[in-house]
């Protein structure tokens, strides 16, 4: 009798278990797609230095100064492996690390703060999943005060605020889908829109491209303004870049936006492709002046 | 030695002086006129190359049937691939131009990256010829990956380039 109670025991506690383990794979599966969503987290993985993926150290120059990034590896000590799901949820939308001091924005918690709490659990269960690499954190190359991390809290102060995405119940279904995928997941924003000279982004010329892009990069007006943004692109042209990082005119992307396709947006089901171009297609052009000026010196050049 | 004759030679001289500095600035504009006739050569070439990436990716994108077209464009893509070793033999790098100098500079890696454009494109018409869309879309990517595997060491990024005529900053 006891040996049976004891079988019928173990037997429930492998069920048990066997179910959990599916919960968890599905959610890992799940966090694969919130990754490649969000464009593969490649500035966390130091390509030309050949870092390991996702162990951070890439440099990530700006105009306050050279940062790097962390290791998001499941290494307890020098990655996230000992945070807790509330302290992945904070860090992600509110910007704030385990230990209460304040991220500088070179990390895009401003746009991930308007991710929902399913998706950045399923991200962390993923990354969780991912083997655990050691490598300590570099200190910025920037000079006080953009060194210290109490400019970030002073930032945050001024220029943040946690904000979760809501949806705009006059809008479709597929153009909130887009727009909570390109300004919260994706985090289009944070290069394809112009900076102050505080480094926050100027929401008044929202997507309308940045000449001050990451690594130095230009970043094209993704607005539908006709003269320098993609009026010219229709959707169909917008979810085959984001597939095969083919533009119109049969060139190629180079640089992080390639980057971004092939571990990311390449990877995304392309009804999730459509509504991002759909919510692009919808915002109000908006002409890049100083991109425009870019492009006419280069016209005038020999 | 008569008047005349001083006369003569110094005519002479100045005529071969003449003569010379002419033959001179004449081998000089020759060298430009060549420069000048590489790079717009260059480019014609990259553009025809991307007319046929562009004509190939709208066939895919909207699924439209031109009976002959995907093969057509395919051989044009491999067709011109053979042609960028030699036309980018000639070392300018002054001017209107992307290139870079590490074309020249590193003439091993480079050979190794217009090789791999070679293959993929040489593929690529292999694919096309089996009419399968989807294994087209997969090898015309791998074709524009070996694209970027030139332009992301050889070609100067967007933001220093000299003008390109035809939405090169539609990015």
């Amino acid at each position: 009798m006891l040996a049976r109670a004891w079988s019928v025991a173990a037997l429930l506690a492998a069920t048990a278990f066997a179910v959990g383990a599916r919960a968890d794979d599905a959610a890992v599966e799940r966090g694969k797609a919130v990754l490649q969503a969000s464009g593969g987290c490649t500035c966390h993985t130091d390509v030309k230095g050949g870092g390991a993926p996702l162990a951070g150290g890439r440099p990530l120059k700006t105009p306050f100064g050279v940062f790097y990034s962390s290791n998001i590896t499941p290494d307890r000590e020098t990655g996230i492996g000992a945070w807790s799901d509330a302290d992945f949820l904070r860090a992600m939308r509110e910007g704030v690390a385990p230990d209460g001091s304040s991220y500088f924005p070179t990390f895009p918690y401003t746009s991930f703060t308007g991710m929902s709490d399913a998706d950045l659990l399923d991200l962390k269960a993923y990354l969780f999943s991912l083997p655990p690499v050691r490598r300590q954190k570099t200190a910025p190359d920037a000079l006080p005060p953009f060194s210290w991390r109490i400019s970030a809290w002073a930032w945050q102060l001024l220029f943040f605020s946690p904000q979760r995405f809501a949806p705009d119940p006059a809008k479709s279904a597929s153009w909130n889908r887009g727009a909570y995928l390109s300004t919260a997941v994706a985090h289009c924003g944070e290069c394809h829109t112009p900076r102050n000279l505080a480094g926050a982004l100027d929401r008044s010329r929202w997507m309308s491209g940045s000449e001050e892009g990451p690594e130095g990069q230009l970043a094209p007006n993704l607005t539908p303004d006709a003269d320098t943004g993609l009026g010219h692109w229709t959707r169909t042209d917008l979810v085959w870049f984001l597939q095969t990082a083919s533009k119109p005119d049969g060139d190629d992307s180079t640089g992080l936006m390639k980057e971004v396709i092939d571990e990311g947006y390449t990877h995304v089901p392309e009804a999730d492709l459509e509504a991002i171009s759909e919510y692009f297609e919808s915002l109000a052009p908006v002409r890049n002046d100083a991109l425009a000026e870019k492009y006419e010196a280069e016209q005038d050049a020999p | 030695m008569g008047e005349r004759s001083i006369l003569r030679r110094a005519a002479l001289a100045f005529v071969t002086a003449a003569l010379l500095t002419a033959g001179h600035a004449h081998a000089q504009t020759d060298a430009a006129k060549a420069d000048q006739g590489a790079l717009k050569y260059r480019q014609s070439l990259m553009e025809a190359i991307g007319g046929d990436m562009g004509a190939l990716s709208n066939l895919l994108k909207y699924g439209l049937t031109v009976p002959g077209a995907a093969v057509t464009h395919a051989e044009g893509i491999a067709s011109h691939a053979k042609l960028v070793s030699a036309a980018f033999e000639r070392k300018v790098i002054d001017g209107p131009t992307d290139a870079e100098p590490a074309i020249w500079e590193k003439p091993e890696e480079y050979k190794k990256v217009v090789q791999t454009f070679e293959t993929e494109s040489a593929k690529l018409v292999e694919v096309a010829k089996t009419g399968d869309p989807a294994a087209l879309g997969v090898q015309l990517k791998a074709t524009g990956k070996a694209c970027g595997g030139c332009h992301d060491d050889y070609r100067k990024p967007k933001e220093e380039s000299f003008h390109r005529k035809g939405g090169g900053h539609e990015d």
